[in-house]
């Protein structure tokens, strides 16, 4: 009796922890969605401050776009400073504030892509070295997983420029595939369809 | 297998360490425009959100430029904007390689519009090398005694007379050595 009294205490103790947590994490992806609001309205409205926060909030996750869709690291640093100046130069076409990360991403693509039809000789450069689990595989199982993950981190590098920006946006960049699509610029069904197209390549590549 | 995938691309966003350098942020940062003057006219945002079909697009866009050029006269901010828009256009729709007719058509417009303004502007796009992305193909003077370029890339910078000229050379040593 005494044992199914804690049980329920543990449970409820357990289930209002999760309940917090939920509402936490709730609270803030409303604080971080409030923030780009306000930052897309100043913007609009021409404060300097505010594209100073933007460049705080996405400069980081705009140069690992660069990179994971295969520019080297002088390169991407390079247009990400595009990036933003476009940025800058296009606010007034931000209509919708809240989809600010989208249209800041869909710059980001744009700029990627004109640079690479401006490539003649298209070359990859490679992503950073893959850095080696120290986990409890054993060392075969480890040097075939570590094997996969080069080889499925080449086949990206393959990947026609849509499909590598699909995969880049939803799986590197963790983007919601509504927030993928955005970003991409496509609806979302053409988004799926793409990102199934990648997959479907990669999974040839990999096996 | 797709799920195998899947929880491989994960694992590999996890693994690549892709560490940004300290002061990109301040580098970008320094490049922040001293006035950020929203851009207005979402022609071709219009455009780009209806995803209409790129040569009807194009067509579009080269009905609008001609349209609203000889509408407005190109006066004011108006015609920077077809300018702008017309640019961004000629991107999304080919991408870039080399400045191309219709292209020139909506720098020259620009030059139009600027000289109707009383502003001393020198247009070269028609003696300069289209397929040179840093020539200059127009160039005015700021009020701040710097200089607005648009570049064979269509690219616009500020510079400074010490760095026009210098682009100015570099243009005519590219022109040489073709």
């Amino acid at each position: 009796m005494m044992e199914k009294r804690e049980k329920a205490t543990e449970q409820r103790v357990e289930s209002a922890h999760l309940k917090k947590e939920a509402a936490d994490l709730r609270g803030s992806e409303d604080r971080s969605a409030e923030r780009e609001y306000s930052v897309a309205i100043r913007l609009r409205r021409g404060e300097r401050a505010a594209a100073q926060e933007l460049v705080d909030m996405y400069y980081e996750r705009i140069y690992s776009f660069m990179r994971g869709v295969g520019h080297g690291q002088q390169i991407s640093e390079d247009l990400t400073q595009e990036t933003f100046l476009k940025a800058w130069a296009h606010i007034g076409q931000l209509r919708n504030g809240r989809a600010l990360g989208g249209w800041l991403y869909r710059i980001a693509g744009n700029v990627s892509r004109v640079y690479w039809r401006k490539q003649k000789n298209r070359k990859f450069a490679s992503m950073e070295r893959i850095e080696k689990a120290a986990n409890g595989e054993t060392e075969p199982e480890k040097v075939g997983h570590y094997e996969e993950l080069v080889r499925l981190q080449e086949a990206i590098a393959q990947l026609p420029w849509k499909l590598r920006n699909a995969i880049v946006l939803h799986y590197m960049q963790h983007l919601t595939i509504v927030e993928a699509a955005e970003a991409a610029g496509v609806r979302e069904g053409t988004f799926k369809s793409r990102l199934n197209r990648a997959l479907q390549i990669l999974r040839k590549q990999v096996s | 297998m797709e799920e195998k995938v899947e929880k491989l691309l994960s694992e590999l966003a996890e693994r690549v360490g892709q560490p940004v350098r300290q002061g990109l942020a301040e580098d970008i940062k320094s490049l922040i425009p001293s006035r950020i003057i929203p851009h207005t006219m979402d022609t071709i945002n219009i455009i780009i959100d209806l995803r209409v079909n790129k040569w009807a697009a194009a067509a579009a866009i080269v009905i609008t430029l001609i349209l609203l050029t000889s509408l407005l006269g190109g006066a004011g901010s108006a015609g920077d904007n077809i300018y702008r828009d017309g640019e961004l256009l000629m991107k999304y729709v080919f991408g870039w390689d080399g400045a191309s007719k219709s292209e020139m058509l909506a720098v020259k417009s620009k030059y139009e519009c600027l000289i109707q303004e009383g502003i001393e502007a020198v247009y070269f796009g028609d003696k300069a090398d289209l397929n040179d992305a840093d020539a200059v193909l127009l160039q005015w003077k700021l009020p701040d005694g710097r200089y607005e370029v648009i570049l064979g890339d269509l690219h616009r910078e500020t510079v400074t007379a010490e760095e026009l000229i210098k682009l100015q050379v570099q243009m005519l040593q590219n022109r040489i050595s073709r």
